[in-house]
């Protein structure tokens, strides 16, 4: 039971105890507000049959009355705690596993999905979850259990009652249920009608230009018009529908008060039941009307459980790059043996691609577009694994070793920069953190960040934040290279195209990358082929696959793509308007 | 309590003729309000009527019961139904009108607001008052009627056990006041501040993981945001249990009033009218756990409209961005664009963009605008193009000032390729096609094959009628530039407004991008923005633009002799044009 709990709302098996004690408490507290009841159908017993005892029994009954007031704050003030302090140690331990377990997931994970669906599940998922096992799951277990064992002792009292008063009461519990199928149906044509609303206004704002230009508002008015029209009539038609079941529910509660009420009075009045069975169920059925209804108005919000826990399971149950913690190659030469990469069915990134990248030499990727040479970059730095073949470094494949030992060895200098909030000089020492300003200040030299950063106020203590957005690109890719440097590690993957992000301040750009790939294996990703024909090794690709390698030299020579691809790039590179 | 009831009005403004059913739902739960606690009177009327013995009058009193219940239920539910219906039609007009408004607001706005803010504050704020004007409003009604009804029934049958009930209920409601104030709300605080803290540092937690594992510095960044994470949980703990007395007095003190209620019944039974005593007991008895409930809901109902005011005041200072002008002359006369002592600064920016700047564009002929970044080419292109208006002088066309004329004259005047080009989610034919109206179907193709998309049209699936989704990610940024190219072509305005980054977009294509911009700017009049000095050579004007002025004005072959920032650029363009990545040391 322990652990199907476990499993069914990914709890910790301390978690999972914690809630069964937490409904039991809660039942015994249920059970105790059974006395109230009891309490006052006894004194109608008195009033009814004992007229001339009231004295006597007055002092009987108000003790009892205050043992069981007593009784009730005691139970209530231990199912407190055990509602809180388990939710919220839970809550913790959920957050703790989820922040670990998110930090060891391949670099690939986090380019597959959102930020904010991360954090969400960090954050207001679980936040959500809390409530849910504070507030409603314990609460309408134990309203389940109450109200079972009070429909058990009112069949033994007389079934007939009993049925008289219970019988809309499971299908009142079955109206939200069975509503849930054609309320998900509503929900879900709701959700594409609310996302269309959404992807037109953020269409019509990024086009605004071209709106403009072509003197379309009107026309864009008019399809708008119509998705919001059709969201109105999804919401309308969402709310229609658990309304109704809703309601239903309610209103099943109503009638069965009502038949409690008259089949009571004709059973009376026909003999066949005494006036205290009569008002002993009336207050009986008190107890369990109240619960159900409550039930009935938080069975929605447990419906999106399922949905958060999801979310939450599937972070947790991820696959994580496995590998030694530790990584020493002999050598730092790069070989791809027959590799073979898919994004996803169909889109075939690497072909049987084999290669070899030597040691302390520069090695140029080229090819048209999406020929792989990005891709085979993000392998070497287990962004992926491959599907077939191996990646060795310096004889190690590079799958046996986890991908944060790998990385100590490799930097990579590629067009998106993550700056997190803090000074220029903290961003920069990312790159090794236990060096000294001095170091970091050299490197930041070496990187021809001096430029810009010297000219800020606070120099290299000017706090960034929003991701570095104050800086412009090339400012960030110095930083970037910076890290480089600082980092000092033997293998270096770059893309090229981070040169010419600021034409401003390209010629500075450039300083800096010879200044970081002296003497190191270099991996480099060249769009701009002139800029390679000095390289030590060329490899040409196409659609996956090896086609032509060799010195800028001898592929000119060839007269083979990358010769065509050259003549084609000095042809443009000369263009006049 | 004043500034909400104005955003509440000024809602109510926007629902236009859905006000009346909003009226008209507040008012059903007035009446649902009312009809609520009736069952229960009637509950008692039937347990007298049997009591003093005729039990064929209690009958009656039980069906009142039932379908007064059943009314107030369908009441209730209608109630909410017109609400909701009102509110969603309210939400409704919000979105129009916001978006109609921002359509016309000048292009230069856009720059400075991240389209994800502006939709926020269309979407998400219009969604906001959906909750307001749906559920708040009727529910207050029901809080503010309800209470009075109760404590009114309390003293019909039976003062003094009225009073008992509304004693434990007045203690019950001290309890849950306790929990508000003080030390409660001092860590209610630090709950809500924990909270917001480590909502942030998940943010930055996740977002930092990538490049911290390059680095190897997960673990560290994990311990930091480990003792977030406890602190946090803490924090709530905390909370949780300084509420600890207070809801469980609450709870008990609810449940309580059968503790009085025992006692008065059974002293005022030995007074004399027993029947009455228990007609009035069980009544009481029922009600009171009725009243504590709905006192209980009502509670959590009373949250601050708080977010409404915010929502409100959020659409409405975007309501109130002054959209773009525009005049009614037609006529653009000999159609030259001009510059005459023009003067601007970007809103909220210190210092000139542009300063005393004055040029005519010559027909025919292209001008380039060469520059250091943020000296000024790329605002001149953007006020050629009416992104913003000037503050000081005038740009002309034909001798009109451009915010005299009408925005069709002046649209059709211009064209504007500037870099990523937005396409719309239809065909590939209507997104080039809807450049120029009743343009037929060959002018249409002659475009695409000016701006050499010819291989595009060939390698998509059903050709020109192919749909384009997901603003056109299935081609490449060359393929949506010569895509954007073939509508400025189709749409054969006299000028041109190039910003020449578009050329380098994408490798691959320059050569055919860079002939399509052939195609495009022959025999027109061409004002482009120029990265690449090596492109402008040709040119038949350039002007050299550095903080706002123009500082030097000529063609390539007077300014590469002249002294003076043109020649300093291109020395450093041919420096970097001659860069070789090499592992070795430099010769």
């Amino acid at each position: 039971m322990t652990h199907r709990l476990m499993d069914m709302f990914a709890l910790t098996e301390k978690g999972a105890k914690g809630l069964v004690k937490a409904t039991l408490l809660s039942t015994l507290s249920n059970i105790t507000l059974f006395l109230p009841v009891a309490l006052s159908l006894l004194t109608v017993k008195v009033l009814l049959e004992q007229p001339e005892s009231f004295q006597a029994c007055l002092g009987q009954l108000c003790l009892a009355c205050l043992v069981a007031v007593a009784l009730i704050y005691i139970v209530a003030w231990f199912q407190y705690p055990s509602l809180y302090i388990n939710t919220y140690e839970e809550s913790t331990e959920r957050r703790l596993r989820l922040a670990e377990k998110l930090r060891k997931l391949p670099l690939s994970f986090f380019s597959r999905h959102e930020l904010s669906t991360l954090t969400n599940a960090l954050c207001s998922d679980t936040a959500d979850l809390d409530q849910m096992f504070s507030h409603y799951i314990p609460q309408m277990a134990a309203s389940a259990i109450s109200t079972l064992v009070v429909a058990l002792m009112m069949f033994i009292y007389d079934w007939r009652m009993a049925i008289a008063a219970l019988w809309a009461v499971p299908l009142a519990i079955l109206c939200p249920i069975l509503g849930k199928r054609v309320q998900d149906r509503c929900g879900r044509a709701n959700i594409s009608a609310k996302l269309a609303v959404a992807a037109h206004i953020q269409q019509t704002l990024e086009n605004v230009v071209e709106i403009r230009a072509f003197q379309l508002e009107e026309d864009d008015d008019k399809a708008f018009r119509k998705k919001a029209d059709r969201q109105v009539r999804c919401e309308i038609g969402s709310e229609l529908a658990s309304g109704i079941f809703v309601s239903s529910g309610f209103i099943m509660l109503k009638f069965a008060m009502a038949s409690c009420l008259i089949v009571g009075v004709t059973l009376y009045a026909a003999g066949s039941l005494p006036l205290i069975d009569f008002i002993g169920f009336a207050f009986a059925s008190v107890l369990v009307y109240t619960p159900i209804e409550s039930l009935l108005q938080n069975i929605a919000a447990t419906f999106n459980t399922k949905l958060r826990i999801g979310r939450i399971k599937a972070i947790l149950d991820e696959p994580v790059q496995g590998g030694q913690a530790f990584f020493k190659p002999s050598g730092h030469d790069i070989d791809f043996e027959d590799v073979s990469f898919s994004y996803s069915a169909g889109r075939t990134a690497l072909s049987h691609f084999s290669m070899n990248a030597k040691e302390g030499e520069v090695t140029a990727l080229v090819g048209p577009s999406g020929s792989g040479k990005s891709t085979a970059t993000r392998l070497v730095s287990r962004f992926w694994d491959p599907d077939a073949g191996r990646i060795r470094i310096g004889g190690v494949d590079i799958s046996s070793v986890e991908p944060e030992a790998l990385l100590a060895d490799i930097s990579t200098v590629f067009q998106d920069v993550t700056l997190m909030n803090g000074t220029i000089l903290e961003n920069i020492r990312l790159g090794r953190s236990g060096a000294s300003d001095e170091e970091v200040l050299k490197a930041a030299r070496l990187a021809c960040c001096d430029d810009f950063a010297l000219a800020l106020p606070d120099g290299y203590d000017t706090v960034l934040s929003e991701n570095g957005s104050s800086l412009s690109g090339g400012e960030r890719q110095r930083i970037s290279i910076a890290r480089a440097i600082l980092k000092n590690a033997p293998i270096i993957l770059l893309d090229e195209a981070t040169a010419s992000l600021d034409t401003e301040n390209e010629s500075r750009i450039q300083a800096a990358l010879s200044s970081l790939l002296k003497g190191r294996t270099v991996l480099v990703v060249a769009h701009r082929l002139r800029t390679v024909m000095a390289a030590d090794h060329i490899v040409v690709l196409k659609e996956g696959r090896k086609v032509e390698e060799g010195t800028g030299e001898s592929l000119m020579a060839s007269q083979g793509l990358f010769s065509q691809m050259a003549e084609r790039q000095l042809k443009s590179s000369r263009w006049r308007m | 309590m004043e500034k909400e009831q104005r955003s509440l009005a000024r809602l109510l403004g926007w629902s236009g003729r859905w006000k009346g059913l909003t009226l008209f739902g507040v008012s059903l739960a007035f009446i649902s309000a009312a009809l609520a606690l009736m069952p229960y009177i009637f509950v008692y009327l039937c347990v007298d009527e049997i009591l003093s013995g005729s039990e064929g009058g209690a009958s009656k009193w039980g069906w009142a019961a039932l379908w007064t219940a059943v009314a107030n239920t369908v009441c209730y539910i209608s109630a909410l139904m017109c609400t909701h219906i009102a509110a969603f039609h309210t939400a409704r007009n919000i979105r129009i009108m916001a978006l109609d408004h921002v359509r016309k607001l000048p292009l230069g706005w856009f720059m400075t607001h991240s389209t994800g803010q502006v939709r926020k504050t269309i979407d998400y704020n219009s969604s906001l008052t959906e909750d307001v004007l749906a559920h708040k409003l009727a529910d207050t009604a029901a809080s503010v009627l309800t209470p009075i009804v109760a404590i009114v029934l309390l003293f019909v049958f039976s003062p003094l056990m009225g009073l008992a009930c509304l004693a434990t209920m007045a203690l019950s409601i001290l309890a849950m006041a306790s929990m508000m104030g003080g030390a409660h709300k001092g860590f209610y605080m630090r709950y809500q501040k924990e909270l917001e803290k480590m909502s942030s540092e998940a943010v930055e937690y996740v977002r930092l993981i990538p490049v911290l594992k390059t680095f190897n510095q997960t673990v560290m960044s994990f311990k930091a945001f480990w003792k977030t994470i406890k602190d946090n949980g803490d924090a709530a703990l905390e909370y949780a249990l300084s509420c600890r007395k207070g809801q469980t007095a609450f709870l008990t003190l609810i449940n309580s009033t059968f503790a009085l209620l025992i006692p008065i019944a059974l002293v005022l039974a030995g007074d004399g009218d027993v029947m009455g005593t228990l007609s009035s007991f069980i009544f009481y008895s029922i009600f009171a756990p009725a009243c504590g409930s709905l006192m209980y809901r009502l509670m959590y109902a009373s949250e601050s409209v708080m977010k409404l005011t915010l929502a409100v005041d959020s659409i409405s200072s975007l309501l109130e961005v002054g959209q773009m002008e525009e005049g009614a002359i037609t006529d653009t006369g000999d159609g030259t664009l001009a510059f005459s002592h023009v003067s601007f600064s970007y809103p909220g920016r210190e210092g000139k963009a542009v300063d005393d700047l004055s040029f005519t564009l010559e027909k025919g002929k292209l001008t380039a605008l060469v520059g250091p970044s943020g000296g000024g080419k790329s605002t001149i292109a953007l006020l050629a193009g009416r992104f913003w208006d000037v503050d000081s002088g005038c740009v002309t066309l034909g001798g009109h000032d451009v915010r005299t004329l009408s925005h069709a004259t002046l649209m059709d005047s211009l064209s504007i390729v500037f870099q990523n080009p937005r396409l719309f989610e239809c065909t590939l034919y209507e997104n080039v096609a809807l450049a120029r109206r009743n343009a037929s179907r060959e002018e249409v193709i002659r475009a695409l094959s000016l701006a050499q998309c010819d291989d595009i049209i060939a390698r998509l699936p059903e050709g020109l009628d192919t749909r384009i989704t997901d603003a056109g990610c299935q081609l490449s940024g060359g393929e949506r530039q010569r895509i954007a190219l073939a509508r400025a072509i189709l749409k054969d305005s006299p000028i041109v407004i190039l910003d020449e980054a578009t050329a380098w977009a994408d490798a691959d294509n320059e050569v055919l991008i860079q002939k399509a911009i052939g195609q495009l700017t022959k025999g027109r009049t061409v004002l482009t923005i120029a990265h690449r000095l090596s492109s402008i050579v040709d040119a038949d004007r350039i002007l050299v633009v550095e903080h706002g002025r123009i500082v030097q004005d000529g063609d390539f072959r007077s300014l590469s002799v002249e002294e003076g920032l043109f020649r300093t650029m291109w020395k450093d363009y041919n420096e970097a044009a001659q860069w070789r990545l090499n592992s070795k040391e430099e010769a």
